[in-house]
Parts: C-alpha cells; structure tokens; sequence
C-alpha cells in the first residue's frame, strides 16, 4: 500500500523543529492539554492537563468512565476539536496552527476512524464507503476502486463490495469502516469505542482485526471502558476527571496461550452461525 | 472530488427522497412555466392588436366624419354639421397643400348583402378610389382593381374579398365577369383581393369595394357625404407632419381651429405605439405574476434543502471527520439545490411549451423566444440562492456536534 503524501507538505510547516520536541517516530505528541467549557455561566474541565506521547507502533487503549475526559481527548487527538491550551503534535505537524481546512485534511491524510456507530453512508454500497476518505484526498475514480477492494480484502469481506450498510450485519459493518480506515494508509487509526454496538463474536472478530493492524505495525489508540477489549491493547491509558491517572504497558491477550483457545471456540461459534443463517 | 462525482452524489441525493425532490421540482417547474405561458400570452395578444391596427393599412391617417372621436366630445353638437367633401379630397391630395400625402381615398361604407344564384353573404361595401387598395394592403389576386375611369364613369363593378368570393361561388369556378347583386343592383366582378387573414377583431377578407359613385347611385343615395378619409403618408417618419397638413387643411375648410376640428383624426403610428407600450404593460404584469409564482419556488427549494440540511446532520459529520473540506460540503448541498431547480425548470420549459399551443381566453399565445433563456436563467439563480444558505449551514456544521446528532 503506497502512502499518500503528495500535498502534504504544505501543513508540514514545522518539519525543523520535529527532532527538538517529542521524538522522530512519535506519532502522537500530547502536551499538557487543557480543554475549557462553558456551561451554563460557569467553567467545566473536560481535560486538565494531559501529557501524552505514543510511538509509532504502539496499540494504546484509553480508559476511562464516562466524563473522565476520554472523549474529548479522543476528539482533540482526532483533529475535530482543538484545545484550549496546550500543544498537539501528530506525525510531526502542530495542530494548533492549523485552520478549518488543514485539519480536515490532516484527518483526511494522517487519521482513520473507526467509531462506535460504525459511520457508514447509508445510501453507499461498501467499496463506495470505502473509497469515500481517497476521494476527498484526491485519488482518481480507478485508483480508488482497486485500493478499495484491496481493504475490503484485507477486512475479508470482498464478497460484500456492493452490498449497503443495511445489508450487513454490525459486525461487517465495522469492518467496512476498518477498511475504509486504513485505505488511506493512515498515520493513526482512532477507534472510538468500536465494539460498543457489537455482540461477543463480532467483537472478538473486529479485536483479532486490530491487532492483525497492529502487528502490521500500525498505530492504533482506541478509547473504551471495557476491560475485555482493552485487553487486546499492548498498552492501556486510565483517565478520570480529566488527568491520566495510570499508564502501563501489557503483554495483549492475542499473544497469551489461554487465549488462543477463547477464539477458537468463539469462531466455531460463529461459523455455525454463519451456516445457518 | 471533481464536479461529475459532486452531481453524481446530489443526484443520489435526489433520488433518494424522489416523491419529496419532485414535489419541489414541482414549484420551480410551475414558475418556470407560468413565466414562459404568461409571456407568450403577453406577446400574443400585443401581436393581435398590432396586427389588426396593421390591418387598417400602412402609413394610413383615417379621418372620420360626422361626430366621434376626440373632437365630438369637445364641441357637442357643431361636429354633426360638417362633412367631408370632394373639394376636400382634392386639397389633401394635392402635393402642394399637403407634401406629405401620398394618397387620399374617399371612403362610403355601408352592409348590404351580396347575392350570387342563391348564394348570399352579408358583407360590408366601400366605396371608394383605387388608392384605397394599396393604403389598406389590399392586393389583387385576380382580374384588375377598380380604376380612376371606373368612378368617372359611375361603373357598376366591385373587386371580391377572399371570404365574398369562397361564400359565393363553389370553389374552381370563376367569379370574373360574373353578376352579382348587391341589394337590388347588379355589379360585375372585375377582381378578386388577396386574403389579408383575420386580424383579432375584424375579418378585412369580408369586403366587397366599388367605385364611390357607383355606392352612391345604387346604395347609398347621391347626398350621402363620406364616412371616411383614408389618408396614406409618404413614410412612417413623416405620417405626423401629414397629420398636421391635412387638421390645417380641414381647419380652413370648415373656418375652424384645428383644436376645435369637428373631425378626428386617427393615426395610425401614434395608435400603433399606444397600443404597443399599453401592451408592454400588459406583458411586463403578466410577467412579474409569473415571477411570484417562481418566487414561490424558490421558497420551496430552500425550504427542502434546510429539511434536507437536518436529516442529513449525521452524514455531513461523517464526511467531515473523514476529511471533507467546508469546500466540498457546500458545493455538494450547493449542486443538490441546483440540480433540483434545473431540473424543475427543464420540466417547466417543456411545460410551458405544450401549454403555449393552446388559445388561452381567446388569445393565440406567441412564445417569447427570449423567455425560454430568461426562464432558465432564473431558475439557476433560484437554485444558488435557495442552496447558499442551507448549503453553509452544513459546511459549518462542526463535525464533533454532527456525530453527535441522533
């Protein structure tokens, strides 16, 4: 899968002092961020104060119960929110500087989202899901098409290309939105909450695919609050009322021996299931 | 994202919801056509008036005698003394008291009904000269017009209209030469006019012309003065400077000022242009109608894209998190508005087409080449317009509130 760096260089402005900060191969580069509400007269905290840096590489969890600040982390780090004070460096580029238009397409170049409400276009068949994020980057109609089925392969469903979200299960359905995810050959993959919506099987199916992603070498962040799916991460961050409060690296559960017979039997399951429906 | 994607998707868009966007299209598509209709009407009915003013002859001053018009109205019961007379005529038709007349014909009309071997049809009768003829755009189709030495000589022969002629006699006969009778006399056809066509109010093809004398020794009497003058002037341009010859002219005739001329004269020029601007008028109200009715759409449009803006909150914050730029969020809402409007003002256009071929109250309609564009253009701006600001809307749409709407 090539990467897609023509234009780039226009939001990459501050290529010079990439090596003084946070290092080389850090894709995220979180420093002290707050984020200021106003609600009703008064100021809430949403984040106060969260440094964080991710390598490349890395599978990080972030948990957290609701309002601990997780999501408004993930929006900041997922360039559809600014802080209000603090530094945001991804893949190299200060966030700060950027207007409307660089962040969309910074989200467009160097993030692909997974979310828990799978996302999909409605009236889109899946490879026209998929191949949406290349065109807003550019791509010409057939470039698109083959490097849409070719995630759509990835994710195993290139037997689904032409069917509408309507049509698949939440399961395929959240692959289609990992295939369009990774399409572009993102520096980041965000996932927010992605097995929220799923039953057990389509989580184990959509987890095994995250780490498969991972160990391609992708960087994945992903915010949940469950344990079972934080397990898959090789590193979980804890946030409450909006400070991190603990940080650990973790051997992933797809990589202990116990776990290897959970899926197993789990997928038997689900091929049963499949046959018979 | 280039254009043809972006139509693509508001097609898809448009579809989607067909009953809706048709419902809508319906607006634009009425307004476009009310516009188109109303115009043609507009022009149509001037073009009637026009022609049947046309219809009086060219470059034609027609001065009328024994009361009416203007004049009557000022000074009572003085105007029904004076007539035109012969001596009349022969002043205006001098070139040196009236340089600018090209001819002068004294006009006897009266209805009379014309008999051929039991066939009759009733018909009005001039009688005059053979500048009559020209002045009126008459042409002859057959035989010969009436001559100078036919009203010397007091000749009992007419020249048929086209709708005499087919009443009379079965068609592939020949009329020339043949006897017809026209109350108790007897007149020969020496000539058949060329159909002038019917010009709105009259049929100038259901007319017999004879020799004055001739009218006045068989039908009218010898004391009947003329009903009319029909005056032509040498050009257009000079028609009023031959108005004022020949108001001087009656003036002194009758030992009068010509403001208290006890005859009125109609120019045809002057008729011709009052009535085209009234009709201006007529079209430009029509028009504006019409405009309402557009209007109208245009609310419509913009109505359907706010709705449509809403529904779609969620999908506009999909695209955006994915790295749709503002840009791409507008035009493509911007297209959708578009499209809808051109497509109703297609629909309208071919609406309005149709319609058109039909009378509408009486009225042949006459399509305003000029309102198909118009229409068209108009519909255009209706979709810009109506999709600038819903189209905003969603293009500032945060995309971390738009997730967010269920």
């Amino acid at each position: 899968m090539t990467v897609l760096t023509e234009g780039d260089r226009s939001v990459e402005h501050d290529e010079g002092s990439r090596t003084t900060g946070a290092g080389r191969h850090d894709v995220i580069a979180l420093a002290d961020i707050v984020k200021r509400y106003q609600m009703g007269g008064h100021e809430v905290f949403a984040t106060r104060g969260v440094s964080l840096v991710v390598p490349r590489g890395e599978f990080v969890a972030i948990m957290g119960a609701s309002g601990s600040g997780k999501s408004t982390l993930m929006n900041i780090i997922g360039c559809l929110d600014v802080p209000t004070s603090g530094h945001y460096r991804l893949d190299g580029v200060n966030i700060r500087d950027l207007d409307d238009r660089e962040l969309s397409r910074i989200r467009n170049r160097k993030i692909g989202f997974v979310f828990q409400g799978f996302n999909l276009l409605p009236r889109m068949a899946a490879v026209q899901n998929v191949e949406l994020p290349m065109a807003y980057a550019g791509l010409k109609a057939k470039d698109r098409r083959a490097r849409a089925e070719a995630a759509l392969n990835t994710v195993g469903l290139a037997d689904r290309m032409g069917h509408f979200p309507s049509e698949m299960s939440g399961g395929q359905q959240q692959r289609v939105a990992i295939a369009r995810a990774i399409t572009t050959d993102p520096a980041l993959i965000l996932a927010d909450e992605p097995t929220g919506n799923l039953d057990t099987t389509s989580t184990i199916d959509v987890m095994t695919m995250f780490a498969d992603l991972h160990s391609q070498g992708r960087t994945i962040v992903m915010i949940t609050h469950e344990e079972d799916v934080a397990a898959y991460a090789t590193r979980v961050v804890r946030l409450r009322d909006g400070v991190i409060v603990g940080d650990h690296q973790q051997t992933p559960i797809h990589a202990r021996d116990e776990h290897v017979a959970h899926v197993q039997a789990a997928t038997a399951r689900h091929d049963d299931r499949e046959l018979l429906s | 994202m280039n254009m043809m994607g972006n139509v693509v998707m508001a097609l898809r868009g448009i579809s989607s919801n067909w009953l809706r966007s048709l419902l809508t299209m319906l607006g634009v598509l009425i307004g476009v056509a009310a516009v188109i209709v109303l115009l043609a009407v507009g022009t149509g009915s001037s073009e009637a008036v026009a022609n049947s003013i046309n219809s009086l002859g060219t470059n034609t001053l027609t001065v009328f005698s024994g009361g009416g018009g203007r004049s009557a109205s000022q000074t009572g019961t003085k105007s029904s003394n004076a007539t035109l007379s012969t001596t009349d005529v022969k002043l205006i038709g001098d070139a040196n008291s009236a340089p600018d007349v090209q001819s002068v014909s004294p006009v006897i009309s009266t209805n009379e009904t014309a008999t051929y071997k039991g066939a009759t049809y009733s018909t009005s009768v001039i009688g005059s000269t053979p500048s009559y003829l020209p002045a009126s755009n008459y042409t002859i189709s057959a035989g010969r017009s009436i001559s100078d030495a036919d009203v010397k000589s007091h000749a009992q022969v007419v020249d048929l209209g086209s709708s005499v002629t087919s009443s009379l006699f079965p068609t592939g006969s020949n009329p020339l030469g043949k006897q017809i009778q026209l109350g108790s006399s007897e007149f020969t056809v020496i000539g058949l006019l060329a159909s002038k066509g019917s010009s709105g109010l009259s049929n100038g093809d259901a007319v017999v012309i004879a020799p004055y004398t001739a009218v006045q020794d068989q039908l009218t009497g010898q004391s009947q003065s003329f009903s009319e003058l029909l005056v032509q002037g040498k050009s257009s341009a000079t028609l009023t400077l031959a108005q004022s010859e020949v108001e001087s002219i009656l003036a002194a005739q009758n030992n009068t000022t010509v403001a208290n001329l006890p005859f009125s004269v109609l120019n045809q020029a002057s008729l011709l242009s009052t009535a085209t601007s009234s009709s201006k008028t007529f079209t430009a109200l029509l028009g504006w109608v019409a405009a309402v009715s557009l209007l109208v759409g245009a609310i419509g449009v913009m109505n359907i894209m706010l709705v449509t803006v809403t529904e779609r909150t969620r999908e506009i914050g999909i695209r955006k998190a994915i790295g749709a730029p503002k840009s791409v969020v507008l035009s493509q809402f911007l297209i959708e508005a578009v499209v809808i409007s051109l497509l109703g003002g297609v629909m309208g256009v071919l609406a309005g087409l149709i319609v058109v071929r039909f009378r509408i109250d009486g009225v042949q309609p006459v399509l305003a080449t000029y309102s198909i564009p118009l229409a068209f253009g108009v519909a255009l701006l209706v979709g810009v317009f109506a999709g600038l600001y819903p189209a905003y809307r969603a293009a500032s749409l945060r995309p971390i509130d738009a997730l967010r709407y269920e």
